[in-house]
């Protein structure tokens, strides 16, 4: 078991090192409203 | 008999931490629903824990813990508690006062009708949803927290395990938020998590109260409430880094919503194991959470069923794995009075499992089918259109989560 426990954090880590981190993704637009009528319509 | 104080502090502090644990699910909830269903969402849980705490001590604590009924359910002896006290209950838990015990319990009855609530947010009716909560608390509830924890409950007896709630609270709440997900239908327009740091927010308070849902059910301040604390925080943490992984790989990017929702999957599957397994076994649990409810919640867009907050995904499938796990992975090197697993040579263990495991899915399931029909065919289960377009902050309460200037 102490085998196991010792593999799974280590899969983690080298996950961790090789995985790239996809940027340039757009998140969805929001605005902040700015008042309460356009706060409740959004 | 004695009072032990050490203990019976420990149980009382632990009943108080379950208590935050509802408050900190709205939390959770609230930050993954739209704006216009915050304070709503956020209601479901508070209120909850108003209903349920009456209902517990008026006839919840008999139904599930009083003198069993062939094994099915209590009767009624302590039927507003009365006949329970100051005095311990040696049977439930020697040395702490029976009422102690009694709101232990009641912190559990009160957060698991709260965690179906996430499955028809943004879409339920009030009034449907104090019945089904008051419904479900006594019909589902009740007789499944006797089965496994009641003196002459049926599982009980049977000899399957469940530390702290893996099938009493996690499995009957995830499966019957599946159901009702599928009857009441799906939402008009999916939301995006309208404040993913509430939800992050609500995880850390989670996690916390968690300590005392697990090793408080050691019942004493021992050795084995110290191995129960370090499982379920080893478990928490495995749980959050491997969603967080999974998700990485699956869509390319570290999710902060993805490890809030690992830490709580690890959470739930360490629950029926937590005074059975050792620290390494914990890790293995924790990595089969994040790994396992993760690829639940890639199953709901194809199930077509709308459980809005992948109620099911984290603590129906999260739940099963952690009685699975029990089976696997519990050694008498814990915990004396539990069992050894397969891994410790022992097979029986894993079908004693699974059969609570069929039992509690089926039990819930049906069971949860006909409370939702009944509501459903009477007082009606949703809004209208055009107050669940509103959101259910204004149409059914006539406020809103953030007022704006």
């Amino acid at each position: 078991m102490e085998i196991a426990a010792f593999a799974s954090f280590a899969v983690l880590v080298i996950a961790w090192i090789v995985l790239p981190i996809r940027t340039g993704v757009p998140v969805a637009a929001t605005k902040a409203p700015s008042t309460l009528p356009e706060a409740v319509a959004a | 008999m004695e009072i032990d104080s050490g203990n019976t502090a420990w149980l009382l502090l632990s009943a108080a931490l379950v208590m935050l644990m509802t408050p900190a699910l709205g939390f959770f909830y609230a930050g993954l629903v739209g704006k216009r269903n915050a304070l709503s969402t956020l209601l479901h849980s508070f209120f909850v824990l108003c209903l349920v705490s009456v209902q517990f001590v008026l006839w919840g604590y008999t139904l599930a813990f009083g003198p069993s009924q062939g094994g099915l359910i209590g009767g009624l002896d302590w039927l507003g508690l009365a006949g329970v006290g100051q005095e311990p209950f040696p049977d439930y838990a020697p040395g702490v006062p029976h009422l102690a015990y009694m709101v232990f319990q009641m912190m559990f009855a009160v957060i698991t009708p709260a965690i179906i609530t996430g499955a028809f947010a943004e879409r339920v009716s009030f009034k449907a949803f104090i019945l089904f909560t008051l419904l479900w608390s006594t019909i589902v509830y009740a007789p499944i927290a006797h089965w496994v924890w009641g003196i002459g409950g049926w599982l009980r007896v049977f000899g399957a395990l469940d530390f702290a709630g893996g099938t009493v609270v996690h499995i009957s709440s995830g499966v019957s938020a599946l159901v009702a997900a599928l009857v009441i239908g799906r939402r008009l327009n999916r939301t995006e998590p309208h404040d993913a740091t509430m939800t992050i927010l609500g995880a850390g308070l989670l996690w916390f109260g968690w300590f005392g849902f697990n090793a408080g059910s050691a019942l004493a301040a021992n050795g084995l409430a110290a191995n129960a604390f370090v499982v379920t925080n080893t478990a928490a943490a495995m749980g959050a880094l491997t969603w967080l992984t999974v998700s990485w790989i699956h869509r390319g990017q570290p999710s902060a919503l993805g490890a809030a929702l690992g830490a709580v999957a690890g959470l739930v599957a360490i629950t029926p194991a937590a005074g059975f397994v050792n620290i390494p076994a914990s890790i293995v649990i924790g990595l089969g959470a994040g790994t396992i409810c993760y690829l639940a919640t890639l199953l709901r867009p194809k199930l077509r069923i709308d459980d809005a907050l992948d109620v099911w995904a984290v603590h129906g499938v999260g739940g099963t794995w952690g009685a699975i796990a029990t089976g696997l992975f519990a050694s008498v090197a814990v915990n004396s009075a539990g069992a050894n697993g397969l891994f410790s040579g022992n097979p029986e263990l894993l079908v004693k499992q699974v059969t609570a495991i069929a039992a509690t899915w089926l039990y819930a399931g049906v069971m949860t089918a006909v409370i939702v029909k009944v509501i459903q065919l009477t007082v009606g289960l949703r809004v209208g259109e055009t107050d669940e377009v509103l959101g259910l902050d204004r149409s059914q309460h006539g406020e809103i989560a953030y007022q704006v200037d």
